[in-house]
């Protein structure tokens, strides 16, 4: 008895949903992208308290050699030459937004001095909220810090 | 003569659609920041008008030397006893005001290990309230204390 033709199957990988899921993919990294408006290379330090900053939280970066960097957190950041600049550049943020916060991106290594003068021209343009830029602290950093 | 007609089916071209989107998706990894940007956060004290004289008797003074070492009350101390030499002047007097004052010259990476330090202290040293850390800046320092 004859069982009827064979069916013959081509071997193929269904690629019908692949773009679904590829926009699904799109979707999920436009919702929670943060570009990173600050790209200075320093050694932040490291503590165990850390509180997620606000997005769009200005920026003032410090880096070693006493340089500062000013952003508004929507463009990216620039130099500005003296601490007297990043006390303009906060009084003009804090009108337009009083509860604004902002980051201060220092490197571990910097001198204290110019950290100092920063946090001054910030207080004395009433910024409420002030983030200093910390990565995790491990168990290890914990007990070698000592 | 008869001619053939060809039929022409309407139909958008979507076979690009998937390779449009994956260019897109390998954009958005690239360029995505997954940690979370975190800090310790920190409160700068708000204008008052009649803000509160602490002499500094009244509260604990932290200085910070330039090669990091820690002077707690004019006594030299290392960052892990500094909670429980505060805890017992601190359940006296949970408003006791802790202040830290670094040297100009000194690692800003040091003073930001004391305030985590001293931000985990209701926890470590089982207090009621969070211990009141002020940073005066040096101009503060310098029209207020002298």
């Amino acid at each position: 008895m004859r069982l009827g033709a064979k069916n013959e199957y081509q071997p193929s990988i269904p690629t019908a949903s692949m773009a679904d899921i590829a926009f699904l993919l799109i979707i999920f990294f436009m919702l929670t992208i943060t570009y990173e408006v600050d790209k200075t290379q320093l050694t932040i330090p490291k503590t165990q308290i850390r509180m997620e900053v606000p997005k769009k939280a200005a920026y003032v970066s410090v880096d070693p050699n006493g340089r500062l960097r000013v952003s508004n957190g929507e463009e990216m950041s620039a130099l500005v030459p003296g601490v007297e600049d990043v006390l303009s550049f906060a009084a003009s943020i804090i009108a337009t937004d009083p509860g604004k916060a902002f980051v201060l991106k220092a490197d571990t290594e910097t001198e204290y001095r110019n950290v100092d003068e920063v946090l001054d021209a910030l207080k004395r343009a009433k910024v409420e909220i002030i983030y200093l830029l910390s990565n995790a602290e491990t168990v290890d950093d914990a007990t070698s810090g000592e | 003569m008869k001619f053939k007609r060809e039929r022409v089916t309407d139909e958008i071209p979507t076979s690009s659609m998937a390779d449009i989107a994956f260019l897109l998706i390998i954009y958005f990894m690239i360029t995505m920041t997954f940690t979370a940007t975190r800090g310790l956060d920190f409160a700068p004290p708000k204008d008052d008008d009649n803000p509160p004289i602490i002499e500094r008797e009244d509260s604990v003074l932290i200085e910070i030397q330039p090669n990091g070492d820690l002077i707690v009350d004019q006594r030299p101390m290392r960052l892990d006893e500094l909670i429980d030499y505060l805890k017992p002047k601190l359940e006296r007097n949970p408003e006791k005001p802790v202040i830290i004052r670094p040297e100009a010259s000194a690692p800003y990476g040091r003073m930001v290990d004391v305030m985590d330090e001293l931000r985990q202290g209701k926890e470590k040293a089982g207090l009621k309230e969070e211990i009141r850390i002020s940073l005066p800046t040096q101009r503060e320092i310098d029209s207020l204390w002298f």
